[in-house]
């Protein structure tokens, strides 16, 4: 074999090798890539398991029972989502006193603290 | 002759190395030949490693596909003791105890092991995962598996029952469904680096099958309602026991299942026994009263009785054979319809007699009482009914009134049903479909008629009979403010340990249905033990008031309608 073709042989295979090696070391820096972002995703779809599982466990009706005690003053409306709290005969009749003070004695009396209205009164 | 010595060199050098190559191309050959399995063996292990790949535990939805059981990841530690000094050891069972909330026996014992791997605590919470970590202890670490969890904590616990740590259903709808929910295991062969840290490599991998998931026929909603009401009374009446059934009549779908005490399936593991008992199909008590409507109907359907047939009531007191047999309130004459009503234990044993042991004994056998009504939850009891042939003398005067047999609560929610939809016994049932993880229909499980146990003009004549005990007889307290609704009570002594019938132990228990001419639920409530009061329309007609009331608006059934 004459020294050219010898070296051209050489070369090629050293090529091969060296598209081998890299080839290689390509697939596991991809791989260890891979690894990590299935690991994020893995992590994320944990945590969303678990948030959805604390809502549920937050909206449960033995949660919601639990937190409107013995008044029983709770009723489940039409859609079971909603928690509908019976507003007291006294409330409104106070409420409605308030609302027909007039203008002045509006204006100069102490406010009262906020109040929160429930979902259809 | 200087020539001659260097070609000598030469030769010598190169046999030299001929037998150096020949030497590396034997050992070559032998190698490939003889020990490539055994190295290949051994690289194979260093490289790669077999994971067993758990499936996904099926979820558990009520009819309305809200979650009952779910699956969440959850942390489990383990050791190796043989990293460890004993020191290590001894500083480490000073902390761990309270971050694991562990035994330190159980820990000493876990970390003298001689071995390079134990278990030190199986799905931990968050918290104790980063205190955990936070020590960074060398030999620790930690493996990630699936933690079945409730979100509604003690609702519906008899019928879910709970998942053990290995993922295997222990009771309930999760062990007798589990091979439907555990789903297979896969295994796969992937590659790992110098550190040994797995990389996502698959060199061979059989992915597993995700468990399906359950739809039950239960709807939370109902459920809660049932269950707030049946805990009021339970705790009103200082009851040992409570059972509460409600149920669709004409397709036996069970929507509510509940029975006190009861247990949160979050935390199975400190229960009580008595806790965890299904009372409501493993429980065998007499039914007292509420049995009344199987001799009724059955009187009605063979043509002894109409409803105004007339029954002398003894005043209140009628010897009996060797016996004297009372009613609660003494009676003179009373119509057929007014035995019931009123719950005559007298006037009941008279029709009785009418039909004799053998047809009532038919009767009792097709309304499904002596068998399984074929639930799907373990543990179910057939119930007692005595052949006619052993019963004694005096049984005619028993088993018509509810003594001498034995029910279970959702035996009586199946009878009582018989005559809310016309006649037709139905199996109860409690789980509607399973899905694969897709949502798509694997098994679906429809009605099933069991037989026509009564015709359907008798079944009629029953809803009315029935209709009045509500109205105008012992069931006063069960009147639903909006609509009519029609039932029986029953007050069962239960029996002394010596075998006669106790004085201060009954069974207070209604069964019924509404609205009473066009039945939406059928619902049995029982309460064993109840003190001071324990007549069946007393402690259990209103939680019978209550759920039918606030079950029927849920389920938008139009009142205004009645």
């Amino acid at each position: 074999m004459k020294l050219p073709k010898f070296l051209l042989l050489l070369f090629c295979v050293t090529l091969l090798s060296l598209t081998y090696v890299w080839q290689q070391t390509e697939i596991f820096r991809l791989a260890y890539a891979g690894q990590k972002n299935v690991n994020s995703y893995q992590e994320l779809l944990d945590k969303n398991t678990v948030l959805k599982y604390n809502i549920d466990k937050e909206g449960s009706l033995i949660r919601i029972g639990n937190q409107v005690p013995a008044s029983g003053e709770f009723e489940l409306p039409e859609s079971f989502r909603l928690v509908r709290l019976k507003v007291s005969q006294t409330k409104i009749v106070s409420y409605q006193a308030r609302k027909q003070e007039n203008l002045f004695a509006r204006l100069f009396a102490i406010k009262q603290q906020a109040e929160a209205k429930t979902i259809n009164p | 002759m200087h020539i001659v010595n260097h070609r000598r060199r030469i030769v010598t050098v190169y046999v030299f190395f001929f037998i150096g190559l020949l030497f590396c191309a034997f050992r070559l050959a032998y190698i490939q030949f003889f020990r490539a399995n055994y190295l290949a063996g051994i690289a194979r292990k260093q490289h790669s490693v077999a994971l067993e790949l758990e499936p996904r535990r099926g979820t558990i939805y009520d009819t309305n596909l809200k979650p009952q059981a779910v699956n969440i990841s959850a942390y489990s530690l383990f050791a190796n003791p043989k990293v460890l000094s004993r020191a290590e050891k001894n500083n480490l069972l000073k902390i761990l105890p309270q971050i694991l909330g562990a035994d330190i026996d159980f820990l000493r014992e876990r970390l003298l092991r001689n071995k390079s791997f134990v278990w030190l605590a199986r799905k931990l919470t968050d918290d104790q995962v980063v205190a955990v970590r936070k020590l960074k202890i060398k030999g620790f670490d930690f493996i990630k598996e699936t933690k079945r969890c409730y979100p509604n904590g003690y609702l519906l616990s008899h019928v879910l029952g709970f998942a053990g740590l290995d993922n295997n259903g222990l009771e309930g709808v999760e062990l007798a469904f589990n091979q439907y929910l555990k789903g297979e295991s896969g295994f796969a062969l992937c590659l790992r680096d110098a550190r040994q840290n797995k990389l996502e490599i698959w060199e061979k991998m059989s992915a597993p099958r995700d468990g399906y998931d359950l739809v039950l026929t239960i709807d939370e909603v109902v459920q809660y309602i049932a269950e707030r009401e049946l805990d009021k009374a339970f705790r009103q009446f200082n009851a040992q026991g409570a059972s509460i059934i409600v149920m669709n009549p004409r397709t036996g779908e069970i929507l509510a299942f509940a029975n006190r005490p009861t247990y949160d399936l979050n935390e199975y593991a400190g229960a009580s026994k008595e806790s965890m008992r299904n009372r409501a199909i493993c429980d065998l008590f007499e039914p007292g009263s509420v049995f009344k409507i199987v001799t009724a109907s059955a009187a009605l359907e063979e043509r002894k009785v109409n409803e105004n047939s007339r029954f002398f009531c003894e005043n209140g007191a009628w010897n009996f054979g060797s016996h004297t047999l009372h009613d609660h309130q003494p009676h003179g004459w009373l119509t057929f319809s007014e035995v019931i009503e009123q719950s005559s234990n007298i006037g009941t044993v008279k029709v009785a007699q009418l039909l004799g042991p053998p047809l009532l004994h038919k009767y009792i056998k097709s309304y499904g009482f002596g068998a399984k009504t074929g639930l799907e939850l373990h543990g179910e009891i057939n119930g007692m009914n005595k052949d006619p042939r052993n019963w004694s003398k005096t049984s005619i005067g028993a088993v018509p009134i509810g003594q001498e047999v034995g029910v279970t609560a959702l035996q009586l929610v199946a009878a009582v049903s018989v005559i809310a939809n016309g006649g037709q016994l139905v199996k109860p049932y409690l789980v509607k479909e399973i899905r694969d993880q897709y949502g798509e229909t694997v098994k679906y499980f429809s009605p099933a008629p069991v037989r026509r146990v009564i015709s359907e003009s008798t079944a009629a004549r029953m809803r009315k009979i029935l209709t009045k005990v509500i109205e105008q007889g012992t069931g006063k307290l069960a009147k639903p403010a909006s609509f009519s609704a029609a039932g029986k009570t029953g007050t069962a002594q239960k029996l002394d340990p010596n075998g006669a019938y106790s004085h201060d132990k009954f069974v207070g228990s209604f069964i019924g249905f509404a609205p009473a001419d066009n039945p939406q639920i059928a619902m049995v409530v029982t309460l064993d033990e109840p003190h001071p009061y324990y007549y069946g329309g007393v402690v259990s007609a209103p939680v019978f008031k209550n759920v039918a009331e606030d079950v029927l608006k849920y389920l938008n059934y139009n009142l205004n309608t009645e």
